[in-house]
């Protein structure tokens, strides 16, 4: 055992700390930790980072370890602190409609609990129901459902975040309505462990509505797709997720090889029937599919797991109406990797908030590639933030996002994010470099 | 805070000040600064030193510069219609108002998108977007006064904001000029940009951080249809079981409003009148919207779920006028409860919604102990209590219970699992209950991140955080 896991584990236990081998599953962006220290209470958790402070060890807050790999690669890599054993509910009342529970918590199971009593939270991240609660909340992810409810920033009540330095902060609470000082919650919300370990969360949930249909219509090529997508988004009523999906170049088979733009339909029984042919009356075609209840469910589910396997994936946002013109933008991404290796590259589009998920299964890897691909995101990137966009490489091989960075410059409000950043953790010990500076 | 009186404002200032805005827009003689001495929360009077009126975020940035260099401290300020005291500036301040940024920047019906400067008042953007069949979601009962950028600075609340969300939700960008006048851009629609969420930060922030000079929001489409119901009850009690057995049901209404006997009274004496019977102790406005073909079977299980709460009447307002009627009443509640008596201390407070009931009742005796007239009206559906004290401000007396009985409201509301605030923010009023929902840590966290903000406390001092225990009065 190194010395660093040694003194964790004298103060903690043996039980709690594992290092060597067993630490090589818990890479971050490639660099494997020291140890790994599975603390059981928010105390142990503030008992950690205060000693890393001390000693100067560079610490990654973490779940389950699944997405240590997405984002953009931190500088040092001494101890992951995983919330896994955390991972209880804490509170849950329906009539108030809140779950609490640890930040180890999977979303599976609080899904589970929820359902039994016909509520349910209304958040789709990619990565699906294996993440846990505070991971989700950490990365801030959201999904084609954010256009109907929201993101994680809007559904988080509370949070309990232990800093740097080791002081327990309780921000926000349970109820909805809640303007008692600064909101340091939204600060959390997509803080990547850099400010602190999230603890434990409370999350608003919603009720289980009557009918969720999805609504399957397809366009001859992407550029149809993306415009029947944003016609759709336009339409004068409140839909759940208009999600346009564009198969990778090698997948097959009859209805998944042309692009498709999903409708979901979140409504009350007659509300449904109703919202289905405003919908297909602005679509001006019939839906070629039209999914009930679980099958609905399941084809978004489908959506979450998209990135599965893939190598790069990047998000290219621009106002909504826009869509279609970042669909042509993916032609300049061809250059970067084998159509016929693996599925190739597939498209997901959140219609209403302007989001364009691009999923690559395998780059180019030849030293030539990786530079052209770095020139290429490079440039692609400059152009859409003229436009007022951004393009966020959420994943990929650290020699690209090490060196491109997961997002552009934060320009001017640097020294406001630096300046936060230094009021959480004082000793610089959080996920250094895994936001922009 | 202490109160420092206004000493006449130099020379040197107003001149720099003027050669920004121009002469008509530095307001500093004392009869004119009389209408800036309070807001909303009339027992709390200041007066500024003068009162600076930009056009656009350009002259902001002067002015702020200025300031900045003479070491002014700056109060921003809307309509004034806040209720915690937090647009009133002591006599060593600036407060700089939005009265004449009032233009809609764009708006963009295919994006859903409005840019707006932050004068301009709430209900003027619904009324700017109607023509595309869009509105702003956040309608705050002052929203034919308040301004947006009051709105964002307090992340106001309204009663549709059950199903719809508040004020933060809405907000997509920013355009906010910092206490040492520089521009900075924060979140916008159509991109992600890396780092912290200051823009969810910002709102919220009353002031404390900057002066917020665009504001970029999401519009909604509006609903196709809209059913209002209005149900009876001879017990406050019982509307707040009503109120959680609709939720109970699966059931989520855009709005779920209470007014109980004493405001229905006050509201049924006043031009505001709306039909409410003046027997009754409590009304219940539910409202649903949405597709039009779903609303009818929701409306049916609000009403047999209002029935089983015990409402002796449920009426479902069956024109438009009615149901407009109706809304008027509610929102023009606090205007109403004037006539009661000469003040009125307009509490502010959240418990979880399953606790109404309970909360409710121990109020009602929090007034009977102190000799108090309690009215309610208030954002059931969300726990949003709002407790308004009847009281004479010449009666210093009155005035002691006043202060008693909030206190113990706020006690009682955090002790039910809620908060001090819902929507009407901690300004100056509400500091001393700060520490009854935060530790010390979690206050000095606050005080960090509003010092990375205005490192030298210039930013409308003397709220939200109360004073350092051993700073003897002085601002943070
Ligand atoms: C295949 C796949 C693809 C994904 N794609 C995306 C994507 O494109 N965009 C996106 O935003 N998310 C993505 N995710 C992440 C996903 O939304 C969940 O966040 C994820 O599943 C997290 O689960 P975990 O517990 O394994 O997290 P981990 O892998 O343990 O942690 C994920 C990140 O969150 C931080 N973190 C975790 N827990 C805490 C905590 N308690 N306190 C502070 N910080 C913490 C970590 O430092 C790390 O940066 C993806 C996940 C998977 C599995
Ligand atoms: C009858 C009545 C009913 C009300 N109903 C509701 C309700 O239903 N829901 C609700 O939430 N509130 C309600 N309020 C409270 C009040 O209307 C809101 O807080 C409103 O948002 C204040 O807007 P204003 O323009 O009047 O701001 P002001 O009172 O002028 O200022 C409020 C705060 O915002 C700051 N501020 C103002 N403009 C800016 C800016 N551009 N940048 C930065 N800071 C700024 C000020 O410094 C101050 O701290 C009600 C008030 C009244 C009188």
């Amino acid at each position: 055992m190194n010395s660093l896991a040694g003194m964790l584990t004298d103060r903690l236990s043996a039980a709690q700390v594992v290092d060597g081998i067993e630490a090589e599953r818990w890479a971050v962006c490639g660099r494997i930790p020291q140890a790994v220290v599975f603390p059981e209470s928010e105390e142990q958790v503030a008992e950690i980072l205060s000693l890393s402070s001390e000693e100067g060890w560079q610490c990654i807050p973490g779940g389950k370890g699944g997405w240590l790999h997405g984002g953009q690669p931190p500088q040092g890599v001494d101890v992951v602190v995983s919330a896994e054993r955390m991972n209880e509910i804490s509170a849950y009342e329906p009539a108030d409609m809140f779950i609490e529970a640890q930040a180890g918590a999977e979303l599976e199971v609080l899904e589970r609990r929820t359902l039994e009593c016909s509520q349910w939270i209304a958040l789709d991240p990619p990565g699906g129901e294996r993440g846990t609660l505070g991971a989700m909340v950490a990365v801030g992810a959201a999904g084609p459902l954010e256009a109907g409810f929201g993101s994680p920033r809007d559904q988080v009540l509370g949070a309990t975040l232990v800093t740097g330095d080791g002081r327990v902060l309780g921000l926000g609470g349970r109820v909805v309505k809640n303007v008692a000082g600064f909101d340091l919650l939204k600060l959390v919300t997509g803080s990547w462990g850099t400010l602190g370990m999230i603890t434990s969360v409370t999350m608003r949930v919603h009720p289980v509505p009557a009918t969720d249909r999805s609504l399957l219509f397809k366009g001859r090529d992407p550029a149809e797709a993306a415009a029947l997508a944003c016609r759709l988004a336009q339409a004068p009523l409140s839909l759940a997720a208009v999600e346009l999906l564009v198969p990778g170049d090698a997948e097959s088979g009859a209805n998944a090889s042309s692009p498709l733009v999903a409708v979901r339909i979140l409504e009350s029984v007659d509300g449904a029937d109703e919202a289905e042919r405003l919908v297909s009356e602005r679509a001006g075609i019939e839906p070629f599919q039209r999914l009930e209840g679980e099958q609905s469910a399941a084809i978004f589910e489908n959506v979450r797991a998209m990135e599965d396997g893939a190598e790069l994936v990047l998000r290219l946002s621009l106002l909504p109406s826009r869509l279609p013109e970042l669909v042509e933008m993916t032609s300049r991404l061809s250059g970067l990797y084998d159509p016929t290796e693996g599925w190739g590259m597939r498209l997901a589009g959140h219609a209403q908030t302007g989001v364009l998920r691009v999923m690559i299964a395998k780059m180019t890897h030849s030293t030539d590639g990786l530079d052209q691909a770095r020139v290429v995101l490079g440039v692609l990137r400059r152009s859409l933030e003229a436009e007022g966009g951004s393009l966020v490489v959420s994943q990929g091989p650290p020699e690209i996002v090490g060196a491109l960075g997961a997002w552009g410059d934060s320009g001017p409000v640097a020294p406001f994010n630096a300046g936060i950043r230094a009021a959480f953790d004082p000793a610089s010990i959080l996920a250094q470099g895994r936001l922009p500076q | 805070m202490e109160n420092i009186l206004p000493e006449p404002l130099t020379k040197k200032l107003g001149d720099r000040l003027r050669g920004v805005v121009g002469d008509a827009w530095v307001i500093a003689d004392a009869d004119r600064l009389l209408a800036y001495e309070s807001d909303g929360l009339t027992a709390y009077r200041k007066t500024p030193l003068a009162v600076v009126l930009p056009r656009d975020t350009d002259e902001v940035s002067r002015v702020m510069g200025i300031l900045a260099e003479e070491d002014v401290p700056v109060v921003p300020r809307g309509a004034g219609t806040g209720l915690s005291g937090g647009a009133l500036a002591n006599g060593d301040a600036v407060i700089v108002g939005t009265a004449r940024m009032t233009d809609m920047l764009e708006l963009d019906p295919d994006n859903r998108l409005a840019r707006v400067q932050p004068g301009m008042i709430n209900a003027d953007l619904t009324k700017a977007a109607e023509p595309y069949g869009l509105y702003y979601a956040p309608d705050p009962s002052s929203q034919s006064a308040c301004t947006l950028g009051g709105n964002v600075a307090e992340n106001s609340g309204g009663p549709h904001c059950l199903k719809y969300g508040v004020t933060s939700r809405y907000v997509t960008g920013l355009t906010v000029v910092t206490p040492e006048g520089k521009i900075i851009e924060l979140g916008g629609f159509g991109r992600e940009p890396g780092g912290y969420d200051l823009l969810g930060l910002f709102v919220g922030s009353e002031g404390c951080f900057g002066i917020a000079t665009e504001i970029e929001v999401r519009l909604l489409p509006k609903p196709e249809g809209v059913k209002t119901l209005l149900a009876i009850f001879d017990r406050l009690g019982d509307a707040g079981a009503a109120v959680t057995e609709i939720m109970a049901e699966g059931l989520l209404p855009a709005a779920l409003e209470i007014i109980d006997g004493p405001t229905i009274r006050a509201v049924e004496a006043s031009v505001f009148a709306a039909g409410f019977p003046t027997d009754a102790e409590a009304a219940l406005v539910i409202e649903f919207d949405g597709i039009e073909a779903g609303l009818a079977s929701d409306v049916e299980r609000a009403v047999v779920q209002c029935r089983a709460a015990g409402a002796r009447e449920v009426r479902i307002a069956d024109s438009e006028e009615e149901r407009l009627a109706l809304w008027r009443g509610r929102k023009k509640a606090f205007g109403a409860m004037g006539q009661i008596g000469n003040d009125l201390m307009v509490q502010d407070g959240t418990v979880p919604r399953s606790k109404l009931t309970e909360v409710l009742a121990r109020i009602s005796e929090i007034g009977v102990r102190h000799d108090l007239t309690i009215a309610n009206v208030f954002h059931a559906g969300d726990g949003n209590l709002h407790p308004n004290l009847i009281f004479d401000r010449s009666d210093a007396d009155e005035l002691r219970r006043v202060e008693l009985a909030s206190t113990e409201i706020m006690a009682v509301c955090v002790e039910a699992g809620g908060t001090i605030t819902g929507e009407h923010g901690v300004g100056l009023d509400k500091r001393r209950y700060m520490s009854l929902v935060h530790t010390p840590d979690e206050l000095d966290a606050m005080r960090d991140v509003k010092a990375v903000f205005d490192p030298r406390g210039r930013m409308n001092p003397g709220k939200v955080l109360p004073d350092l225990p051993d700073s003897a009065g002085a601002a943070v």
